[in-house]
């Protein structure tokens, strides 16, 4: 297992570097002008070959990306060339508001998605075509449409929650929870109609084996089947979909970001990528990188103490 | 664990989280008097005042002062200056200085403060630096004196000291690179609380106990960023957001539905097709003022105020605002929409057929009703308008540096100083890429920079009139946008800025 972990860091931190050359590669091929963005359209052009120059944006390309990597590997992501921050600074102090979302959604859809999916799974009939009606729902529904009605009926209408803001844990835990729970709820919606398919479908396949008719014929109540047996095995494929959800939600929160008004870092993402910020667009692209190596490699863990077999794979 | 005790553990945490939820409740309502809470669509570049500009100014308006207030009409009064005048040919600018000011680290305002900071300010970098071009320098005649030597009569000096130009930092701070981005040090009403600041989402200010001036009305202040008005207008609903600027007309409609929110509209951008090549670089069409002519006729401006913008602004054929003294509301309407007289123009410039103009879009500004409506207004005089979709970052490097583009479809703000237009839209710069003038433009504009008041009310006039008649712009109309309140706060329209200053927001009665 250590020797499988260590593999898998050497071969994320390769993909961290080639990552990152590409990025900046990407990113310096349009024709930005970021010296005129940040002075004005009507700025002189003296002043604005002044800023660029500056900046450094009148060094070739490689060079800049060799000096970016030579500040990055010792901890230095540089200074934000839209809002004079520290980058570092900027990115961790958006980190709690994304993590926030991201594990409120998982922990939600984990527990709400092996319920409904074991539930359809061992009852069959009508429950599950509950669950299997629930699920396309889930999925057809546009989620930014859930996600107004969402704030419109709890945050406006009702002023249950508040319909912006964050509130950081460390200052009000009840706040940090009344900010996170209409986020949570909106972005769970199509991720249990998801994940809950999986594990009913799992459990399904699960429950016709030998080793389960075995079981039963031994007299083992149905519950210790399900919960120390059937759940076990079934769970692989859920956590290979939540493990690709998480990475997802990582980045990819951005329009309940945006509505709910959370400076995350998918928010931070579009509007630094506009901008074209590219300190803060390549700490970005590190920190997601980071994310999804470390991810993957928590799924492929887990899988693998849960399922032997897919340890030799 | 038994499975009834797992159960009931499970529902007590259920039960908690929920009661903890409930507990910090939704946006609270801030009292009036002791928390102001704002909300923005723009922040700035850094907290150093010589990079501010623009709508972002009242972020350094909480910390800075400025040397001469403009209030809400556009009048100027007495700031961190007590008084000012100018010598005959207005090159020099004599300004008295209050005397009882200090920094918080006990350094003084005074004339030395006022050299260092235009210094800083013209050579910052910042957009806009360019105003101070004509200041030559900056003598310290005494600790409460200092006179400001130009290079040439600018009449909007006064303005660039009520804004972005006059903001007050302590010089002591200079010295140290940098410092000022993120850890302003003013004079101004409140302080920056940086520890509960965070940039790019959210400023905190707190009043300076210590402030030399009059106490404004909250305690406390905070500016949110937003980069959707969306969250902005539930944000002003649940009382979490106390004020804010609407410009989109959807949403202006919609937060006007509910009868808790307070509203006042305020006209200050216009948006129009900015010509660059009125000498027929790129286009050679546009060299004919005719052809220009036909341009404005072509636009159906009624009908596009109406379907775009749900009837929010006014119709206007000219590029000076109503606080300007150069602005003549006749010629709001100057230009009707008249296809058959713009054909018939074309004709007579030698464009019996039209021709192609190619003109840069950008979604932000351009939308697709936007684009479809110029394009068919267009297309019914003859001219085929190809639009170039170009995304914000390429856009000003293609058509600023580059100069692509025959010209261009802006949101321009609208100042109320006469000489700031002209500087911005008529002398040589950006938005004159190609530096075309004329005998009446260089006729008329010496007399606005250096005649009396009624001399230079009289040229601004004539030139505002002389644009319009010969095509420079062609102007779609003035947007109105909507300073909206939840209920408990007045806010009063700022006259020169699309976004209100600092001083103008009060508890409701």
């Amino acid at each position: 297992m250590l020797k499988f972990i260590a593999r898998r860091i050497a071969a994320g931190a390769v993909l961290l570097v080639v990552i990152s050359f590409l990025s900046y590669l990407l990113l310096s091929v349009p024709d930005a002008d970021v010296g005129r963005q940040l002075l004005g359209q009507g700025a002189d052009q003296a002043a604005v070959d002044a800023k660029n120059a500056s900046l450094g944006l009148d060094r070739p390309v490689l060079t800049q990306y060799a000096d970016w990597l030579a500040h990055a590997v010792r901890g230095d992501l540089g200074t934000s060339w839209f809002t004079s921050e520290d980058v570092g600074t900027a990115v961790a102090g958006r980190l709690p508001v994304t993590a926030s979302l991201t594990l409120g959604v998982t922990l939600v859809t984990t527990v709400v998605s092996f319920l409904l999916g074991v539930w359809a799974g061992v009852r069959r009939g009508a429950a599950d075509r509950f669950v299997q009606v629930l699920g396309v729902i889930g999925y057809a529904l546009p989620g930014f449409l859930v996600t107004l009605v969402i704030v419109l009926v709890f945050a406006v209408n009702l002023n249950w929650f508040p319909a912006i803001g964050y509130t950081a844990f460390t200052e009000s835990p009840g706040g940090w929870l009344s900010t996170i729970t209409l986020p949570v709820l909106s972005l769970a919606v199509a991720s249990v109609a998801g994940v809950s398919q999986q594990v009913r479908g799992a459990v399904v396949d699960v429950l016709r084996q030998d080793y389960v008719r075995t079981l039963r014929a031994r007299g083992l109540p149905t519950s210790r089947i399900v919960f120390r047996h059937v759940l076990r095995n079934a769970s692989a494929p859920a956590l290979s979909v939540l493990g690709m959800q998480f990475v997802g939600l990582l980045g990819g929160a951005v329009l309940v970001e945006q509505i709910f008004g959370l400076p995350g870092i998918g928010s931070m993402t579009v509007t630094y990528t506009t901008r074209g910020d590219i300190p803060v667009i390549m700490a970005l692209v590190m920190f997601t990188v980071i994310g999804v190596v470390l991810i993957n490699l928590l799924v492929d863990t887990m899988i693998g103490w849960l399922n032997p077999k897919a340890r030799a794979a | 664990m038994s499975r009834t005790t797992r159960t009931g553990a499970l529902a007590a945490a259920l039960a908690i989280s929920l009661a903890l939820a409930g507990c910090a409740g939704p946006g609270t309502r801030s009292s009036g008097g002791s928390q102001l809470d704002i909300a923005t669509l723009s922040f700035p570049q850094s907290l150093d005042p010589a990079h501010a500009v623009g709508s972002a100014l009242p972020f350094f308006q909480a910390t800075y002062d400025t040397l001469v207030k403009r209030e809400p009409d556009g009048e100027f009064s007495p700031m961190l200056a007590t008084g000012w005048t100018y010598n005959d040919d207005a090159t020099e600018l004599t300004l008295t200085l209050r005397e009882d000011v200090e920094f918080a680290d006990g350094t003084a305002f005074d004339a030395a403060a006022v050299k260092a900071n235009m210094e800083h300010f013209k050579k910052g970098g910042g957009a806009d630096a360019k105003w101070l071009n004509d200041l030559e320098t900056v003598e310290v005649v005494d600790p409460t004196h200092v006179i400001l030597r130009l290079k040439q009569a600018n009449p909007a000096m006064l303005f660039y000291l009520s804004d972005a130009a006059g903001l007050m930092a302590n010089p002591a701070k200079f010295a140290k690179a940098d410092s000022l981005r993120t850890t302003p040090d003013g004079t101004g009403p409140y302080r920056l609380v940086k520890a509960r600041t965070t940039i790019g989402t959210k400023w905190v200010y707190e009043r300076n106990k210590d402030y030399w001036g009059e106490k404004l009305p909250y305690e406390n202040l905070t500016i949110s960023f937003f980069d959707n008005e969306t969250a902005i207008v539930n944000g002003i609903r649940t009382g979490q957001v106390n004020a804010a600027l609407l410009q989109n007309a959807d949403q202006q409609i919609s937060i006007e539905a509910d009868p808790r929110v307070k509203t006042t509209e305020q006209e200050f951008d216009f948006q129009g097709l900015l010509l660059f090549d009125r000498a027929g670089r790129l286009t050679p069409a546009l060299k004919d003022p005719r052809v220009r002519q036909a341009l404005n006729l072509a636009i159906d401006r009624g009908t596009m105020l109406s379907t775009i913008r749900q009837k929010r602004g006014k119709a206007t054929s000219q590029v000076f605002g109503p606080g300007t003294q150069g602005y003549d509301p006749e010629l709001d309407t100057y230009y009707s929409h008249d296809p058959a007289r713009a054909k018939s123009l074309l004709k007579a410039a030698g464009h019996p057929k039209g021709f192609t103009l190619k003109l840069p879009r950008i979604a932000a500004i351009v939308n697709d009703a936007l684009a479809a409506s110029l394009a068919t207004d267009f297309k019914a005089i003859g001219v085929d308008l190809v639009w170039d979709d170009l995304d914000g970052g390429s856009a000003v490097q293609k058509v600023f540096t580059d100069r692509a583009y025959s010209g261009m479809v802006m949101n321009m703000g609208q100042s109320s100083s006469d000489w700031v237009v002209v500087n911005e839209l008529v002398t040589p710069g950006a938005f004159n890429m190609f530096g075309t003038t004329d005998a009446t433009v260089r006729k008329l504009i010496p007399q606005i920079q250096t005649g009396t008041g009624a001399e230079a009310e009289q040229a601004a006039k004539a030139l505002n009139a002389h644009l319009v008649q010969e095509g420079w712009f062609v102007p779609f109309y003035r947007m109105s946008y909507l300073h909206v309140s939840d209920g408990t706060v007045e806010i009063t329209p700022q006259s020169g800025m699309a976004v209100p200053s600092i001083y103008n927001y009060a508890p409701a009665s």
